[in-house]
């Protein structure tokens, strides 16, 4: 009797088993504990600004502005020079970028694709405030331009005698995912496009209503501080006087002020500031930050050429910013340590634009005094005329180890002159030479058959 | 998934207690030949179950068995012989020569086999073979032993993880490791030292194959075709490894001790640094090239004057030239190497048991790395009652890894200390203490007050109960299978020197839990009539992992001294995630037998992968097999000369999924932050279509054995298609991302395997015995993705560096593709390379040189190991090698070790071939003039190397005490030995200056270098 039961304990046993083991389709579905599929990513205006700060994450990115795209324009410059110290930006400085490098393409890229699907949400559908997420849709038209602007003045062919510019990509996911260069000229005009969209979609008193928390996110004013320095770069003299004048018509900024010059830089949100990269203690890229490779014996890089010391005369304040480490000068003061914010644009730099325009519309009276406002607040001499040279002369003691001077040369047709034996170039390397244009990445010309090289980097 | 497990717990546990223990018994005996000499290790199995033990020296077995089952006794050489269990629990048996028969039973995982059923490849290495390597993971073992199968170190940091490649390639993208099974169960054994899998720590590789203690195994068998691999239908498509731990021997309890204990060093020198002086040459004659001046005078007087002490080679010499031998410093001489296990195996009518302990301790060739081992485990079966019987097999272990950060370059690694430190740098000031300021952080300081290290504790728990139905000869068996881990990693870096010295200390910690779960339930049935025998198989297996992990940093430590980031006063990083994946598969088998003559099998499986969208979810996989057992046919019965001969073939399909999780979705991630806010970005592109990549293999082979069987071996030939593979496709990066996985392209390993192994003379006294094998690999591409044009998107590998490696039509798979290095100028002293990549025109613009396929992977194209053994009254010496060749390497870092250059003459050091630079015009040598500055990383075919090596694996010389002197001391067997391994390599290209044994990437690597040991050994059974 008991084998029998225990045959039917056994067979109802298998029964069990097996049916408690065989699995159906479902049973195989993943768990997703810290991601979200793409439909339910969406369904408030917060959800939107959280992908807004991924944007922001991107262009703080070291491989972008959190380091390699302000170090890389200065180093090509006779600011400053690459020891060779960690094995960094020695090829940068030497321009002898290959087309296996990436550089900024990918990261640009990266930034517009995150913009594009922002921009691309239909907003109206989303749990909010529909003021917010045009504010949200604003600063990624924002990004955007200022991406593939980053992207035309560093791939484009204008400064080598080409007219090729750059894919402008204006959807996520979009339907020509192997989009051929536009132009040059098309590049500008979708940039200031979107510089004004962004303005339009964020021209809400956007600091009165408290939409802006702080600096380290972009405002309507970021979007016409750009757009002058868009305007300036490619010559829209009229275009970057009204748009540094919206700036400075604002109130919102002001010149710091010559004994605060140097501790700006170890502050954040300062009155000049338009807008900068949130760095923290706890959120910077590591080893990789800015303040490394500007000084210290970890990587240590980038020294300071000793004819920087001859640009700042008498008592001007930003001779501060330089120091010795051993024997080796050293920008101390710009980028100082981590929590330091790594300021983007800023103030100082909008009155200049519009000094330069001023001067290019001629009215050289104004544009006087527009300039000496910067010598003014830095216990520097004051310019007694307006020209170029003085224009660029001021931009380039102002904005040393920020990254603007190399973009100041090229758009004034100006060679990068080779004038130290420390520096990284053996001899001069002339304006229009195929140099000043970066290789367009040869993964970029694997993957896309519509994408074409720049001159001389060979196939 | 939890409930279903709560569920089957519960109810095994009122199944145990509710029933009795029904009758079975211990039948011992001996096992004679027909001379009646007695035959120590012959296979004796319970038919139709994987229960079976082998003879002792003295031919003596036990084994449980009930009155009704079938013990099948065989024998290399023998006839097998098959007893049917009566009354008597005493069986002795006198096994006939047959040299027709090589009736060993393969283990294949789900199944056994006798050899004779095989229609596939498969290759069993036994324990003794495994023991010949002392290692920290027994899969290195493997090396040498089959043939096709291609296993290569990471690094000879004790622990690390090995890369195994069983005939070739067979995805670009998707994984390439074969398939672990224990004890019938797939088990994961990656890299354990990973934050997400492909994501690794910057610390050493650690092996999960590192937890077992390699004399708990019995058998590795290493399936290779598709009849063998079917079995494991989609996740065979790169072989099969299959694990069979020690079961127990009934009987009086008996007591294994084997002990070994020796020095290790690196298996070969590596490069030689510069001297300060030979620095001092290279950096004066690099001013003099670079700012063109008349002599190295002139060029000390220009440095003093425009550079400043640059090198410093100014105050070196003021203070009088001192000099490091950094190589010296770092290096831990006759590293020791030991390994201590004690077993045990007994039991009684109805159970047996195997028990054991095992203690590994490794130190590593540099300073402050090492790994150990504890690990025990318990191995128990017991008939519950006649028809009924319980398995259970268990192993426990806790793994050390005293690690470095040897992920990249990390300074303060100390190989890499070895290579870049500068010999002008004193490792130790005027008053002995440790000099804090060299140019890369003195790894004497770091290795002192770093930590790095990895814990691993590993439970393996595997559970079943067979049932012999009611119905004649149809088995159930259910099994329920816990892979246990946790993973600890623990980082810090002090505030004083090195890479924490920036952020006043840095900490980081991972933990990491994960179970694998399998559950099986499978029916065998076997059925005879005349000379026809069928086996059947069906089986469903569910198989779920999770993983759990837990990781915080922290930086700024308030004391020296104090590791843990309670004592850190910022805390960087707190975050926790979970994942999962799940297999569902279903399978079926046939084997059908005709006399021994005719063998036919065909296995189906259908498996579901958690991995692809539900509509793509499933996949099916099959094979047939079929062979000819020739030396069963009546015209070659009772041949003198040949005693085995079977042809044999097989076709089937297998499959791999073995992609990141999660790649079908599209997703958005939350794991960045912006301004002290959670931030979301698309992580992936996406594709809800991606599913199954396949293989087609063909495998036809003719097995034999001659004279004898004094002549045995095997040769085969296969080919494997692999389609729709799982190609991580190059998107343009304007669409915001990198890649895509795709179903997409095709690629085909074909080649032949031989194994030879010769008898040269066989007798109780003497034997001499020869082996080889061998095994080619021939990889093509056979297609690759298009973009929207039409135009084809060449596979660029990202784990190599500088785009090196590419894969696309006609090519091999990751085949190196760079520009061709024609030589250095000898008029200018500069690097030159053809401008079509092939011939003709050079230049001397690296840039206008065409990057072409260099016509080699990093995959051996041919790889084979040698084996010897001769043994005189007990005396014996066994010797092994292992040769791979055909690839090509390409040397790592040479832009900052092995140019001349800022990095070597200044900055760092660089190897001591810099000296034979080129100085003025006619001289011919492959190192250019040296320069002032820096360079770009400039790769080409001048740092591609031939990879061929030979290495001799393994050199045993022991003695087993005779009977009489056993007998004496009371011992059933005794053996001494001294094992040498990795003693000798050759490199076939000279310009190879770094172990030729690297990881499968390709790239020579500054990580700690494999090792060669000397151990002295003795095992006893009591």
């Amino acid at each position: 009797m008991k084998k029998y039961i225990n045959k039917y304990v056994y067979t109802t046993l298998i029964i069990v088993v097996v049916a408690v083991s065989s699995c159906t389709t479902n049973d195989l579905d993943p768990t997703l504990n810290q991601q979200k599929e793409e439909k339910e990513a969406f369904q408030k205006v917060s959800d939107l600004e959280s992908l807004l700060k991924g944007g922001y994450n991107r262009m703080s990115a070291a491989g972008y502005y959190g380091r390699d795209y302000l170090v890389t324009d200065e180093v090509r410059t006779p600011n400053v020079f690459s020891n060779g110290n960690s094995g960094r930006f020695t090829t940068q400085a030497a321009f002898e970028q290959l087309p296996s490098g990436i550089y900024i393409w990918d990261n640009a890229y990266g930034v517009i694709a995150v913009a594009n699907a922002i921009i691309g949400v239909d907003a109206t559908n989303l749990e909010g405030s529909q003021e917010q997420a045009s504010h949200i849709q604003g600063q990624a038209y924002l990004m955007r331009a200022i991406a593939h602007f980053d992207l035309l003045k560093t791939y484009g062919q204008q400064y080598v005698g080409g007219d090729l510019g750059v894919p402008y990509i204006k959807e996520f996911k979009g339907s020509d995912d192997i989009p051929a260069r536009e132009s040059v000229s098309s590049n500008v005009e979708d940039i200031m496009s979107d510089l004004q969209t962004a303005f339009d979609l964020m021209d809400a008193g956007s600091f009165d209503s408290g939409l802006i928390s702080s600096k380290e996110f972009m405002s309507e004013f970021t979007a016409k501080a750009f757009e002058s320095r868009v305007a300036i770069q490619f010559g829209m003299w009229e275009v970057a006087r009204d748009a540094a004048k919206m700036v400075i018509d604002s109130g919102e900024y002001s010149i710091i002020d010559g004994v605060d010059y140097v501790g700006s830089f170890d502050q954040d949100g300062t009155n000049n500031s338009i807008f900068e990269i949130a760095q923290s203690s706890t959120d910077y890229p590591g080893s990789d930050r800015i303040d490394f490779i500007y000084r210290g014996a970890t990587y240590g890089d980038i020294e300071v050429l000793p004819l920087v010391e001859d640009l700042y005369q008498g008592d001007d304040v930003r001779a501060d910013i330089l120091g010795y480490e051993g024997e080796q000068l050293r920008n101390m003061g710009k980028f100082p340590n981590i929590p330091a914010n790594i300021i983007i644009i800023r103030y100082e730099e909008v009155i200049l634009n519009y000094a330069e325009a001023l001067f290019e519309l001629g009215d050289t009276a104004e544009a006087i005094n527009w300039l000496n406002e910067v010598p003014e607040h830095r216990n520097a001499d004051l310019y007694s005329s307006v020209t170029k040279e003085n224009i660029l002369l001021e931009r380039r003691k102002e904005f040393i180890f920020e990254g603007l001077y190399y973009w100041d040369l090229l758009r004034n047709g100006m060679d990068i002159e080779k004038v130290s034996p420390l520096q990284n170039i053996s001899e001069t390397i002339p304006y229009g030479d195929y140099r000043l244009a970066y290789p367009i990445p040869l993964d970029e010309l694997d993957a896309n058959s519509n994408m074409e090289p720049n001159p001389g980097y060979g196939t | 998934m939890k409930n279903k497990l709560h569920g089957i717990l519960t109810l095994l546990l009122a199944f145990v207690v509710q029933i009795s223990f029904a009758q079975e018994m211990t039948i011992t005996g001996t096992v004679v030949d027909e001379q009646g000499l007695p035959l120590p290790g012959v296979n004796v199995i319970v038919d139709g179950t994987s229960r079976g033990v082998q003879t002792d020296f003295d031919g003596n077995y036990s084994i449980d068995a009930s009155r009704g089952e079938t013990l099948a006794f065989s024998y290399v050489g023998f006839q097998t012989q098959e007893i049917t269990v009566e009354a008597s629990d005493i069986l002795d048996i006198a096994l006939k020569v047959d040299a027709a028969a090589l009736d060993e039973v393969v283990v294949m995982g789900y199944v056994s086999k006798r050899r004779e059923d095989l229609t596939g490849s498969a290759v069993q290495v036994d324990a003794e073979e495994l023991q010949q390597t002392p290692m920290a993971t027994v899969d290195q073992a493997l090396q040498g032993k089959v043939a096709g199968l291609q296993i290569s170190q990471s690094s000879g940091t004790p622990g690390s993880t090995q890369d195994i490649r069983i005939r070739g390639i067979s995805s670009i993208n998707a994984g390439n490791d074969p398939l672990y099974v224990i004890d019938g169960v797939p088990i994961i054994n990656d890299n354990t030292a990973e934050s997400n899998p492909g994501e690794e720590l910057g610390t050493s590789s650690l092996s999960a194959l590192a937890s077992l203690n390699s004399n708990d195994i019995a058998s590795i068998t290493v399936l290779k075709d598709a009849s063998a691999t079917a079995s494991y239908g989609a996740r065979g498509a790169n072989g099969v490894i299959v694990i069979t731990t020690k079961s127990g021997e009934s009987g009086k309890a008996s007591f294994n001790v084997s002990s070994y204990y020796g020095f290790t060093n690196n298996a070969i020198d590596g490069p030689n640094p510069l001297t300060a002086a030979h620095k001092e040459i290279l950096h004066y004659e690099g001013i003099k090239n670079t700012y063109g001046l008349g002599s190295v005078d002139e060029a000390r007087t220009f440095e003093v004057e425009n550079l400043g002490d640059s090198g410093g080679f100014i105050a070196w010499n003021e203070s009088g030239r001192p000099e490091a031998n950094w190589k010296d410093v770092i290096v831990n001489q006759d590293a020791p190497i030991q390994e201590h296990t004690i077993s045990s195996t007994g039991g009684g009518d109805d159970h047996n048991f195997y028990a054991s302990l095992g203690y590994y301790d490794q130190e590593a060739t540099v300073i402050a790395s090492s790994f150990d081992r504890i690990s025990g485990s318990l191995n128990f079966s017991k008939k519950l009652n006649e028809n009924l019987e319980f398995s259970t097999s268990n192993t426990a272990s806790h793994s050390f890894q005293d690690g470095l950060l040897e992920g990249s370059a990390y300074f303060s690694s100390p190989h890499t200390a070895r290579y870049f430190m500068s010999p002008l740098d004193l490792p130790y000031n005027d008053d002995g203490s440790i000099n804090l300021n060299t140019g890369v952080p003195n790894p004497l300081y770091v290795a002192e007050n770093d930590i790095d290290e990895s814990k691993l504790t590993r439970i393996l728990t595997n559970n079943s109960l067979n049932w012999n139905t009611p119905i004649e000869n149809l088995v159930f068996t259910t099994r329920f299978s816990i892979d246990y881990q946790v993973y600890d990693y623990k980082t810090y870096n002090n505030r004083v020197l090195g890479d924490g010295d920036d952020t006043n200390g840095f900490g980081y910690n991972f933990n990491r839990t994960s179970a694998t779960y399998v559950f099986q339930n499978s029916l065998d049935y076997a059925l005879d009539f005349g000379d026809h025998s069928f086996d059947f198989t069906v089986l469903q297996e569910y198989q779920k992992y999770r993983r759990h992990l837990i990781e915080a940093e922290g930086d700024n430590f308030a004391v020296d001294g104090l590791s843990e980031l309670a004592v850190s006063g910022n805390p960087t990083l707190a975050s926790t995630a979970f994942t999962d994946w799940a297999v569902a598969s279903y399978l079926g088998t046939v084997s059908y037998n005709f006399n021994n003559r005719y063998v036919l099998n065909g296995t189906y499986r259908r498996e579901g992968n958690s991995r692809f969208a539900a509509d793509n979810r499933w996949g099916d996989f099959w094979s047939v097999g079929a062979a000819w057992n020739l030396h069963r046919e009546v015209f070659l019965d009772g041949s003198d000369f040949v005693n085995n001969l079977k042809l044999r073939a097989s076709y089937g399909k297998t499959g791999n999924a073995n992609i990141d999780i999660n790649q079908y979705q599209t997703l958005f991630s939350y794991d960045e932050d912006y301004a002290g806010t959670g931030a979301a970005y698309p992580p992936e592109y996406g594709n809800s279509a991606l599913t199954w990549e396949t293989s087609y293999t063909f495998d036809a082979g003719v097995d034999f054995g001659l004279f004898g069987n004094r002549l045995t071996g095997s040769l085969a030939y296969y080919r494997r298609e692999s389609n729709d593979l799982l190609l991580d496709v190059p998107l343009s990066m304007t669409t915001g991302f990198s890649s895509q996985f795709r179903n997409i392209g095709k690629m085909e390993n074909s080649g032949i395997e031989a194994e030879l192994d010769v008898s040269i003379v066989r007798s109780e006294d003497f034997n001499l015995s020869l082996g080889a094998n061998v095994g080619t690999v021939r990889n093509e591409v056979l297609e690759v993705s298009t973009d929207a044009s039409g135009a084809e998107v060449p596979v660029t590998n990202i784990d190599a560096s500088g785009s090196t490696q590419r894969s696309a039509a006609g090519t091999m798979v990751n085949e190196w593709f760079m520009p061709t290095w024609a030589g250095v100028d000898t008029e200018t002293g500069v690097d030159t390379w053809y401008v079509n990549g092939v011939d003709g025109e050079t230049t001397t613009d690296y840039g206008q040189a065409e990057r072409v396929y260099q016509e080699a992977s990093a995959l051996p194209t041919i790889s084979g190991g040698l084996n010897f053994h001769v043994d005189f009254k007990g005396f014996f010496l066994d010797a092994s090698g292992y040769y791979a060749g055909g690839h090509k390497v390409y040397e790592s870092w040479h832009l900052y070790l092995n140019q001349s250059n800022a990095y070597t003459s200044r900055i760092y050091n660089g190897y001591d071939v810099l000296m034979d630079r080129w100085q003025e015009p006619g001289d011919v040598t492959r190192v250019t003039k040296p320069i002032f500055g820096g360079e770009p990383w400039r790769y080409n075919s001048k740092f591609l190397h031939e990879g061929d090596f030979f290495r001799l694996r393994n050199v045993t010389v022991g003695y087993d005490l005779q009977s009489k002197a056993l007998e004496a001391v009371g011992l059933q067997s005794a053996r001494l030995f001294v094992r040498g391994t990795n003693l000798y390599t050759w490199v076939k290209d000279d310009d190879l200056l770094h172990d030729p044994e690297i990881d499968a990437t390709g790239f020579t690597s500054i990580t700690t270098p494999p090792v060669k040991s000397v151990v002295l050994g003795v095992n006893l059974k009591l």
